[in-house]
């Protein structure tokens, strides 16, 4: 422990080193070196249980996109951060030890998030880490826990690739190492063939955006619609880069195949953007039905172009159900402090934390392997509901899908009704049929 | 499957969305033409000066005054006063350098890098929108489909544009001598032209028509810091197409691009914005001086 301490200082010093040095000074240069030092750095401080030992405060790293095109999810889990930390700090700490989080920003790129979370490892000797808002990101991150040895709760990044074991499929990633306390799409999706299978809709189309989750959500959808025996065609789709300014061309396109209905994984910016442009066009006179994906993680945060009531939309948590005291607790002391509905992604964030102190006191001290033995089929319970981590390490929570109605009381927009789908892993493969997507559950 | 997705459908909506996306092209790509036509100067801060007409628009509409229109001129205004002032400071003292080409290009890149932070620090990394005036705040059903209307009124601006612009070049005492100075600096110096001037009046006009082009697009495009990045690519292809320093060719240009937006994703669905680039590959194959070529044409 002592030699890998001196390592892992070293490699600090050297890192201070590379900056001065005008050759290495830029951006480039001290990303490269970080890249190649990291290896070794990882070795020396993945051994030992983190810098401070057992005494200090558990220090965990969280890594959320906190600008650009959706950084309003950011922001939404940093408030479930420091609702957790400040109510289990207030309660004793964990074990007796505070915690403390440090939160950066992944600016939505794979490159970024996996040189914030060796820094946040190596330098700032965290116990574990969570968060991931983007599946793209989460792909490229999912292999790097493993290599760190650090367990990982993903709170938010829903590709079901990443709780599926590697092998499953030419896209697994899963490792014992990555946990995910949210709802994946493959959870998520199966809730929308459900909601589809009750619609009087036959053609349906996408509009989502061109990376891995645009393209997994549509694939999931239409296998579940053929598995559960949905009577439907999936007649159009369109996959604009992420925070494309103007949907107008691409809204055009769905509008002249005359879908019944539409299914969306927007989010963030960029849903709020189409929405404002779609109303524009026409789009919810001509299409009878669209279905948001993950539209109220963006509503509830955002300011500006509601989803329209009457249309169908998804969240991984819900601010009402269950009516439970944990649920309720938790929403109103969101909403007192932030006047707003708590999202999915502020809850997922807060859920984190809590599942660290959870393993922390079970392991009896933060070793990343012990805490990963911890995690690993654990039960647990919060504002979310009951669930436990399944064998590849998903939360098993279920869909949620309601329609959109605005509700004078809270002064927002709140799914009513709601339907929670609870699925087991089992009953999600059945419907998946001859697919060969991974449930990742 | 259904017909309907087999044979794409380009309605009249598709063609005015093209031109409308044309139009805001041509305003930033006009400036970009103008100032490469007389200075020679290949401002890579263009896309910035679009955004930051966008982001003035948006602050006067919501802090100052609630009229869209007193916003979109102050907007492009201050624009040209802020690209007049990164001419007069920073570019200016680089012409008589013998590898001026390459000093403006990293010059220019840097202030893209400092608009962009600046707007961050300012506004933040969100994104804003900006309603259209109330006047022009419906939509038209046309052929199934239906536009907002100020679309229309983009895409009457920018032509507007583009005649005012073509008078001025041809047409006046000062517009002879943007002329002249773009094909003999030296021989207009000599003329007694004030060239220093006249070069930053230039600088002014065409920063101030990427800030117009920031402004009138507000209402289309939702307003992040990320706008100037996307659009300052289009419009270099569409100087490329058109013919660097041509005002016609910019508009031939833009307009062909904004087709080519908003009619791809009837043929692919991803990817679609691709097709502007293979365009400018064609033209820089079979006719590299661009469609049109040279100030005036």
């Amino acid at each position: 422990m002592e030699t890998s301490d001196t390592n892992a200082g070293n490699n600090r010093n050297q890192t201070g080193s590379a900056e001065v040095n005008p050759e290495s000074g830029s951006v480039v240069g001290r990303r490269r070196f970080l890249q190649t030092a990291g290896a070794g750095a990882a070795v020396a401080v993945a051994g030992c249980s983190g810098g401070g030992g057992d005494d200090g405060p558990v220090r965990l790293g969280a890594t959320y996109i906190l600008s650009g095109f959706a950084s309003l999810y950011g922001e939404a889990a940093e408030r479930g951060i420091e609702m957790a930390t400040t109510e289990i700090n207030d309660d004793g700490g964990i074990d007796g030890r505070d915690v403390e989080v440090i939160t950066r920003d992944t600016e939505a790129s794979a490159d970024t998030a996996i040189q914030q979370m060796r820094s946040l490892v190596e330098e700032d000797n965290v116990h574990g880490l969570f968060g991931l808002d983007s599946s793209g990101v989460a792909q490229a991150v999912a292999p790097q826990a493993a290599q760190l040895q650090m367990p990982f709760m993903i709170t938010h990044a829903a590709t079901s690739f990443v709780t599926s074991p590697e092998g499953e499929h030419e896209d697994s990633v899963g490792n014992d190492y990555v946990f995910r306390d949210s709802n994946n799409i493959t959870q998520n999706v199966y809730g929308a063939a459900r909601v589809a299978s009750e619609l009087d809709a036959t053609e349906w189309a996408t509009i989502g955006p061109d990376y891995a989750f645009g393209y997994e959500t549509w694939d999931y959808f239409q296998d579940f619609c053929t598995g559960l025996g949905v009577d439907a065609e999936f007649t159009a789709e369109q996959f604009p880069p992420l925070a494309t300014g103007d949907y107008t061309p691409y809204i055009s396109s769905i509008l002249d195949a005359e879908p019944d209905a539409v299914i969306t994984p927007l989010w963030g910016a960029d849903l709020t953007t189409f929405i404002g442009q779609a109303e524009e066009a026409g789009w919810f006179d001509q299409i009878d039905n669209t279905l948001f994906s993950v539209g109220m993680g963006t509503d509830l945060a955002s300011d500006g172009n509601p989803l329209p009531e009457g249309e169908y939309s998804s969240t991984r948590y819900d601010p009402f159900v269950p009516d439970s005291e944990a649920n309720n607790t938790f929403r109103d002391a969101y909403h007192e402090e932030h006047g707003t509905l708590p999202t999915y992604n502020a809850e997922g964030a807060y859920r984190a934390v809590y599942l660290y102190k959870k393993a922390i006191e079970s392991a009896g001290g933060t070793d990343p392997d012990a805490l990963r033995d911890a995690f690993s089929g654990m039960e647990h319970s919060g504002p979310v509901g009951d669930y436990r981590f399944s064998e590849t390490n998903q939360a098993t929570v279920s869909s949620i899908w309601g329609t959109v109605s605005y509700d004078e009381k809270w002064e927002s927009n709140v799914l009513d009704p709601v339907n929670r789908y609870e699925v087991t892993p089992d009953e999600l493969a059945e419907a998946l049929g001859d697919s060969d997507l991974p449930t990742g559950v | 499957m259904s017909l309907s997705s087999l044979v794409p459908l380009i309605g009249v909506s598709d063609v005015v969305i093209g031109l409308s996306l044309g139009s805001r092209l041509f305003l930033i790509a006009v400036g970009l033409s103008l100032i490469f036509g007389v200075l020679g100067v290949l401002n890579f801060a263009h896309g910035g000066f679009y955004m930051l007409g966008a982001y003035v628009t948006l602050a006067v509409v919501t802090n100052v005054v609630d009229n869209f229109w007193v916003a979109a001129v102050v907007g492009a205004l201050a624009v040209g006063v802020v690209g007049a002032a990164i001419e007069f400071s920073a570019i200016r003292p680089l012409y008589e350098r013998v590898d001026a080409d390459l000093d403006q290009l990293i010059v220019t890149f840097g202030f893209v890098l400092i608009i962009h932070e600046t707007v961050r620090f300012i506004w933040g990394s969100g994104s804003y929108s900006v309603e259209p005036p109330a006047v022009f705040d419906y939509s038209v059903a046309l052929g199934g489909s239906s536009f907002g209307a100020y679309r229309l009124v983009v895409i009457g601006l920018a032509v507007a544009v583009l005649v005012t612009l073509w008078l001025f070049i041809t047409r006046t005492y000062f517009g002879s001598l943007v002329r002249g100075t773009s094909s003999d600096r030296e021989m207009a110096s000599m003329l007694g032209v004030d060239v220093p001037r006249l070069y930053t009046i230039v600088f002014f006009l065409g920063s101030m028509l990427a800030g117009l082009g920031g402004a009138l697009s507000s209402p289309l495009q939702s307003t992040s810091p990320a706008l100037g990045d996307q659009v300052i690519i289009d419009a270099f292809i569409v100087v490329v197409i058109g013919g660097l320093g041509s005002i016609s060719g910019a508009f031939v240009g833009a307009m062909l691009i904004g087709m080519m937006q908003s009619l791809g994703p009837q043929f692919i669905s991803a990817g679609s914005i691709a097709i502007p680039f293979l365009a400018m590959v064609i033209v820089l194959l079979f006719r590299p001086e661009g469609l049109f070529g040279g100030i005036g044409e």
